[in-house]
């Protein structure tokens, strides 16, 4: 249970802000820090057995199914990471106290910082690949946080996001790399798949996983191309930059190459990716660094030029020089760390990081100035310091690798001029920042030393870089060899840390770097005017404009597609309906079936020809309204006689009844629109469309016609064998639709009903200019109620009423029903809103229609519930048998109630919808003529 | 006689096809209601043709098939309900927008 | 017998009628009605969820009428898992609503019970055309709702869904009419055998008549080209309709894997139109990245995120591979409620900012920005599939289940793009500002459902084990297409 908790105290530390802010920020830190020494504490204990070449491993079962499981392993260089990253962060815990500004009470920074050294630590002591991958996610979340924290400064928040997609990108990539590893090896466990290289290397997918996990690694850690990110991340606050982007997170990258070092490395492609980004990387940070007038600017860019060089070192593919490359992760940090939070001291005693301007701080603030110049010797790799000894390692082993054949003097040689350039930045560091001259126009003056306690996490970090320097034997070599030999999974190659090991080439190195470095500085002033004149590239404003860029081809994409037109959007799916169509049907060997067709008659043919001449009708005379509805019309009353042709008579019935309502709703509609339409499709459209619809049409009637010509056995006969005795009707149809499909028939009133509160949300407080003139150019009569109509339609009602009642009645033996009596029934009551207007007809019935339709539903919901009841299921109907005078012998079945319902919802639909439409163009008259 | 019922079919659904595409709510309305005819139609053809046999027990020696009646009928309504939905929606729109163009004015703006 | 699987439409079809009566003109008691509607919904779905669970597939012969004469509502884990997650998401949505929102138009209350009724209709019915009519239910009152409240821009996105849905219906209908021509029943499971039966010519109208279907579903899933009219609609709608309306894109996404699970998973007809699907839906995933980054307003860029959410799934489900079922089930419990949270949240952030509205542009501070920001945080990371939250479990789930390097391509960049996209909004939102707060308060009936929703991603993170267990049950009863057939026609022989 130690290592969860190592993992999981500065998660509980993190939280400890959000309580404790108002007590100040002296309280935040110290609780803060509390959890942390606790965690190195506990590290110290668990470390106990590692030392002995042990292993701690700690596993809880989170998503098995995945292969997700909560699994921590600390051997060696997780060790030493953990020592890193808590060690560290509670310097930067102390630091960070004193760097905040007076104002900001610290609770937010602790939190952030904490949940990041949360998610590196979990990163570093992961068992399992996918949890790895769950920890490095959140410190790319983490880190965006941190990055942002001046919210409101534009260059945090671009630096911010920066840093965020390219980690993102790294992050997902690492996911796909990891999942692949998992799919080759079976597992997700790290240590299954460190004991599972060869498996990996000897797969097909290799160079997909190599690239996919480099990826992940060269984006977090920097390296060329995608080190950009890094610089600006500098807008943090200078306690996030020396833990996150020197220390630490940039460091996940060169883990992962540790961590995987024994599944991927040792081959070619290993070889020339890793050591071509590393050298690239290198020398590039190194030569730009020298050029940053940015005092954190040239901490940035060194700090990139030194990751190059440790992911270099584990290119080589030689276990001595991935040794020297966990070497320099230890000095790197440690002395990266100190110069940051220097930089930092210098910048709050200043107000400022512009080393043109910071100049002699010798004489100010000598103190802080021994403590980095000490740091930045350690940068350069100056002997007796630590750098001295990794980067004498490094020399060595760029010497020594033979791979890249004739060419192999290209590697030495680039690590020379690596170095040259990383002695004279670090030169630039000491010697502008402490010495030249007096200080220009600082908006603090004079600087002074800072508070006592900002220095002891500098001091500690300048001390380490000495002791090891001198030292390392006693000092880190125990460490070095524990997170060495868990990096190369088994044994250590033999190697001395001692700072002298005689006149050798790599000493020549040294020298010559030390030389060179001094002389590029000595010619500074003309390098950096041909600096300056060097086209200005501003990373973040390229990266800005790439993204620009990116948004505007996606907004033109999308544009191009959602252009708002709903023409455009509906030709799209009838497009793809036609596609389906032309794919399909030539398949078709043959358009008829096997049936013969029944015989042509004369009237048909006359009828259907009226029906399509009606059809183009329409579609050619559509800008005329009134003319297209009276084609329409015509269209509808043909349709129901194809219906009564072919033994459909309910079908007719409805089809009849429901286009009088349709033709009233249209004719009513087409009073408030615009009386003729403008042309306004050009011919392509018209041509596309008529393309689309041309095909449609000849598929749907192919379709049609094979379907009609084939005999195809259903399940029909049921229904006409169980009518009667089960249903209590003759009328198939009509028992279907209150019986055994009674069901469809609920949902289509609900429907209706739905439609009609939808119509009368639509129509409430809606204005509209109504025409005043017919199509016709006529204007609209003004007499609302004309006698005849009043007089011809009161005695109207109750005779319509009374068909109703007959039709409703005999419908479940003969064509007819509930809905066909309900919509009759509407149409008369109609009738009298425009015979006799809606004061009329609102004193003798309530007005309000939401209650019948509610009414209708319910009492067919009802009947269906009823039949509970009888422990049947939902709208199981019974019947007996009445006869009634005139009416005939008919059966009263709980159907009836159920189609009662149905007439209900009709009629409360029916008026809802055209009486408040209705209404409209009555208040619009009232108002006209008041 | 199918083949003629197929023409009807196919002419409706085209004509309403193409009117669906025009660019006025009014149109659209037109071709909905064609489409919704030729697919009733289309709905009641596939259950086959037959003259003269109503689908009562009784009255017909080899009765229609009165599923596709049934769900036709179900159709009717339910296109009634969308339709009379659509109409009033179209006068919503020209209420708020102005303008009887499907896309509201940038539609007319654009066309 | 029991009546239980029918209570899901019967309860919200009672709310809704009970709700056009006389508690039309009382605002606490139409709140009241459709609030216990939904509160009641919760306990029935679990209920129904036990019974499912024990591995049986309920059947309920409405009229009493055997299958596959009459109507029959089928309850198996898939449609118990929908109805749940329909319920857990309609609570928080009404009760958002109820803070102000239902006050926008008439009959809002009415029109969202409705909508319940059609959506759990439609993950309960066994027979097609009673789907037809259940879909026509929900379209019906999602229209009413998609226009609910006012604006040029909501009339006329309504406009283009409505239109867009009738000529969907219309095809729907075709699709039938030939289902029923070819094999002559309209019972799911009848139709399932009797599919794979044909021959010929036969077999060639089947196939037009399923890749109707998949054209009709894929209208209401929002599939590239159909998908188009979903951004304004839901970026317009008002915000407790929009986060009901995460759930309809999920109904198509059912019904696509209903019949394909029933008749197109082996046999004969294996596969059938899944080429079409997978094709599609990778566009999809692709153009719905290309309009998240392209996003001008928050709620445009989640309504992109919806339709990234489907091009996932349905690109997993086209394989027809029971293993991909279960995360994808997974992934869209998830996407459903994080995306609908979302939309709450883009709401709460317009109603602090006044005229900048969502647009992602410099605005107002906001009142509690640290609060609505670390909400924004939370739902982002979960959305675009970071960890430790809900989406990255179900997109790892859907990677390993999924073998396809095209999809890895585009699901990882899509995931790129929501962060890019997400980060951009997000610093816009919360950290370009200026001048003065223009709205203090926030209102706790807003925050709190908003906030219910988001909690359900960690709760999905820590119980993603015994989660992915069970839809890994689902997906297994589900590949076995002869538990439904013989529970649905059992009774017939």
């Amino acid at each position: 249970m130690m290592l969860p908790a190592i993992v999981l105290l500065p998660l509980l530390a993190a939280l400890l802000p959000m309580f404790t802010r108002h007590l100040g920020r002296r309280w935040c830190a110290l609780l803060v820090a509390l959890p942390v020494v606790a965690a190195l504490g506990l590290l110290a204990q668990a470390s106990l057995p590692i030392w002995e070449g042990g292993m701690q491993q700690w596993s809880m079962a989170w998503l098995p199914s995945l292969g997700l499981n909560l699994a921590l392993r600390l051997d060696g260089l997780a060790l030493l990471f953990c020592v890193l990253i808590l060690g560290i962060g509670l310097l930067v815990v102390v630091y960070a106290h004193y760097y905040l500004p007076a104002k900001d009470d610290g609770g937010r920074f602790y939190t952030l910082l904490l949940l990041f050294m949360f998610s590196m630590l979990g990163v570093v002591t992961s068992d399992n690949l996918l949890f790895l991958v769950f920890f490095w996610e959140l410190t790319s979340l983490s880190s965006f946080l941190l990055i942002s924290y001046k919210q409101y400064d534009s260059a945090a928040r671009k630096g911010a996001r920066m840093a965020l997609t390219v980690t993102g990108m790294g992050g997902l990539a690492l996911l796909a790399g990891v999942l692949l590893i998992g799919h080759v090896v079976g597992s997700f466990s790290l240590s299954t798949v460190l004991e599972n290289g060869a498996l990996v290397q000897q797969h097909a997918l290799y160079p997909v996983i190599l690239c996919l996990v480099l990826l992940g690694a060269f984006t977090k850690s920097a390296q060329f191309p995608f080190h950009f990110w890094l610089p600006h991340a500098m807008a943090a606050p200078t306690p996030v930059s020396a833990y996150l982007h020197s220390a630490t997170m940039v460091k996940a990258g060169i883990f992962l190459l540790a961590r995987f070092y024994p599944v991927l490395a040792g081959t070619d492609l290993w070889f020339y990716l890793v050591t071509t980004a590393g050298m690239a990387t290198l020398l590039w940070g190194a030569v730009w660094a020298l050029f940053q007038h940015d005092l954190k600017g040239l901490l940035a860019f060194s700090t990139i030029s030194h990751l190059g060089l440790i992911t270099l070192l584990f290119g080589l593919n030689s276990p001595l020089a991935a040794v020297a490359g966990v070497f320099h992760i230890i000095n790197h940090a440690t002395f990266k760390a100190g110069l940051f939070m220097a930089a930092g001291i210098i910048d709050q005693q200043t107000g400022t990081r512009d080393m043109r301007r910071i100049n002699g701080l010798w004489k100010y603030m000598p103190y802080t100035a021994v403590l980095a110049m000490v740091a930045s010797a350690a940068m350069a790799g100056v002997p007796l310091l630590n750098g001295f000894l990794s980067k004498e390692m490094f020399f060595t082993e760029t010497l020594q690798s033979d791979q890249l054949g004739a060419m192999s003097w290209l590697l030495p040689l680039g690590a020379t001029l690596g170095g040259v350039f990383s002695v004279a930045y670090s030169a630039r560091f000491i010697h502008d920042v402490f010495f030249n001259g007096e200080p220009v126009n600082l908006p603090k003056f004079p600087p002074q030393e800072p508070p006592r306690y900002m220095k002891i996490p500098v001091e500690i970090l300048v001390a380490l870089c000495v002791a090891v320097g001198v030292f390392p034997a006693i000092t880190v070599a125990a460490l070095l060899a524990v997170a060495a030999t868990a990096t190369l999974g088994g044994t250590l190659p033999e190697y001395h840390l001692a700072v002298w090991h005689g006149l050798n080439i790599p000493l020549l190195m040294s020298v010559i770097a030390l030389v060179g470095g001094i002389a590029v500085y000595a010619c500074r002033r003309r390098l950096f005017t041909w600096y300056a004149r060097l086209p200005e590239i501003d990373a973040k404003r390229v990266f800005e404009g790439r993204i620009q860029a990116v948004v505007r081809l996606t907004a033109g994409v999308t544009r191009r597609l959602q252009t708002g037109s709903l023409q455009g959007y509906l030709a799209w799916v009838l497009a793809l309906v036609a596609a389906v169509l032309v794919w399909q049907l030539p398949n078709l060997t043959s358009f008829t079936g096997e049936r013969a067709m029944l015989p042509v008659d004369g009237v048909s043919v006359l009828c259907a020809l009226m029906l399509i001449a009606a059809a183009l009708l329409t579609t050619v005379l559509h800008r005329q309204r009134m003319m297209a509805i009276i084609c329409l019309s015509v269209v509808g009353l043909i349709v129901s006689l194809i219906f009564v042709r072919f033994s459909a008579p309910d079908l007719a019935l409805t089809q009849l009844s429901v286009e009088v309502v349709s033709v009233l709703l249209l004719m009513l509609a087409m009073y408030f629109l615009p009386a003729r339409a403008k042309a306004d499709s050009n011919p392509l459209r018209v041509s596309r469309d008529a393309v689309l619809a041309v095909l449609i049409g000849t598929g749907v009637a192919v379709v049609a016609l094979l379907v009609m010509t084939t005999d195809t056995a259903t399940i029909s006969p049921f229904f006409l064998e169980n009518s009667v005795p089960g249903g209590g009707g003759t009328n198939v149809v009509n028992v279907i639709l209150v019986d055994f499909r009674g069901f469809d028939t609920f949902g289509e009133i609900t429907v209706l009903g739905i439609a009609a509160l939808g119509i009368y949300a639509l129509l409430s407080d809606l204005k509209l200019a109504s025409a005043k003139y017919d199509p016709f150019g006529r204007p609209w009569a003004h007499d609302a109620h004309p006698l005849v109509l009043v007089t011809l339609s009161r005695p109207l009602l109750p005779l319509a009423l009374m068909i109703a009642v007959y039709i409703f009645l005999r419908g479940h033996n003969l064509p007819g029903g509930g809905f066909v009596a309900g919509l009759i029934t509407s149409v008369a009551l109609l009738l009298q809103y425009v015979a006799s207007g809606v004061t009329w007809v609102h004193k003798r019935i309530p007005g309000d229609y939401h209650p019948l339709v509610a009414l209708g539903v319910l009492l067919a919901g009802l009947t269906g519930v009823g039949s509970w009841v009888f422990g049947a299921p939902f709208l199981t109907s019974t019947f007996t048998h009445v006869h009634l005078p005139l009416i005939g012998d008919f059966e009263l079945a709980s159907a009836m109630l159920f189609d009662t319902g149905v007439f209900l919802t009709v009629v409360g639909a029916t008026l809802l919808i055209l009486a408040n439409l209705g209404k409209l163009s009555m208040l619009d008259d009232k108002k006209e003529t008041t | 006689m199918e083949l003629l019922v197929a023409l009807i079919i196919g002419v409706l659904v085209a004509t309403g096809v193409y009117l669906c595409l025009r660019a006025r709510t009014f149109s659209v309305v037109l071709g909905l209601t064609l489409l919704g005819y030729g697919v009733n139609v289309f709905l009641f053809s596939m259950g086959g043709l037959k003259i003269n046999q109503v689908a009562v027990v009784g009255a017909s020696a080899d009765p229609t098939d009165p599923l596709t009646q049934a769900l036709v009928l179900t159709a009717i309504v339910i296109g009634f309900a969308m339709t009379a939905f659509l109409v009033v929606l179209a006068l919503r729109s020209q209420g708020e927008q102005h303008s009887d163009h499907v896309d509201g004015q940038d539609g007319e703006q654009r066309s | 017998m029991t009546h239980w699987i029918i209570a899901p439409i019967l309860i919200p079809a009672l709310a809704g009628l009970l709700l056009l009566l006389e508690v039309r003109e009382r605002q606490q008691l139409r709140r009241v009605t459709g609030l216990l509607s939904c509160v009641a919904l919760i306990p029935v779905a679990l209920v129904l969820w036990q019974q499912a669970a024990q591995g049986d597939v309920g059947v309920y012969q409405l009229g009493n009428w055997q299958a596959p004469f009459g109507i029959v509502l089928v309850l198996d884990q898939l449609s118990a898992m929908m109805l749940l997650l329909t319920a857990v998401l309609a609570l928080p949505a009404l009760l958002y609503g109820c803070a102000g929102d239902d006050r926008r138009g008439p009959n809002f209350h009415s029109l969202f019970q409705f909508q319940l009724m059609g959506i759990n209709g439609a993950f309960l019915t066994g027979d097609l055309f009673n789907l037809f009519v259940f879909f026509e239910v929900l379209l019906i009152a999602s229209y009413g709702l998609a226009l609910h409240g006012r604006g040029t821009e909501r009339v006329k996105a309504g406009l283009h869904y409505v239109v867009l849905n009738l000529a969907g219906s219309a095809l729907f209908l075709i699709a039938l009419g030939l289902i029923y021509g070819t094999t002559g029943t309209l019972n799911m499971a009848d139709f399932a055998v009797k599919a794979q039966a044909l021959e010929g010519s036969d077999q060639i109208l089947l196939t037009v008549a399923v890749l109707l279907l998949w054209v009709v579903f894929g209208l209401k899933a929002a599939l590239f080209p159909l998908y188009f009219w979903l951004p304004a609609a839901y970026a317009n709608a008002t915000a407790p309709v929009a986060a009901l309306f995460a759930i309809m894109t999920k109904v198509g996404i059912y019904a696509i894997l209903r019949m394909q699970a029933l008749a197109f998973s082996d046999g004969p007809l294996a596969g059938l139109g899944a080429d079409l699907l997978w094709w599609l839906a990778l566009v999809t995933l692709a153009l719905a990245a290309i309009g998240a980054l392209a996003a001008q307003r928050l709620g445009g860029l989640v309504a992109y995120l919806v339709v990234m959410s489907v091009g996932t799934l349905v690109a997993a489900l086209s394989l027809g591979d029971p293993k991909v079922v279960g995360p994808a089930l997974y992934y869209l419990i998830h996407s459903t409620l994080i995306c609908a949270a979302l939309f709450l949240l883009c709401d709460l952030l317009r109603r602090s900012r006044g005229d900048s509205d969502d647009r992602l542009e410099s605005g107002p501070p906001l009142a509690h920005g640290n609060w609505l920001g670390a909400a924004f945080f939370a739902a982002a990371v979960a959305v675009v599939g970071l960890p430790p939250l809900s989406g990255f479990v179900g997109k790892v789930a859907l990677l390993q289940a999924v073998p396809s390097a095209p999809y890895w391509v585009l699901l990882l960049l899509a995931g790129l793009a929501g962060l890019v996209g997400l980060s951009r909004a997000g610093s816009t939102l919360f950290w370009r500002v200026h001048g003065d707060v223009v709205s203090k308060k926030l209102g706790r009936r807003r925050v709190i459902p908003m906030l219910a929703l988001l909690l359900a991603s960690p709760l999905l993170t820590v119980a993603a084990e015994p989660l992915l267990q069970l839809c890994g049950g689902v997906a297994e009863q589900l590949a076995d297409q002869t538990i439904y057939i013989r529970a649905v026609l059992g009774g017939a022989s």
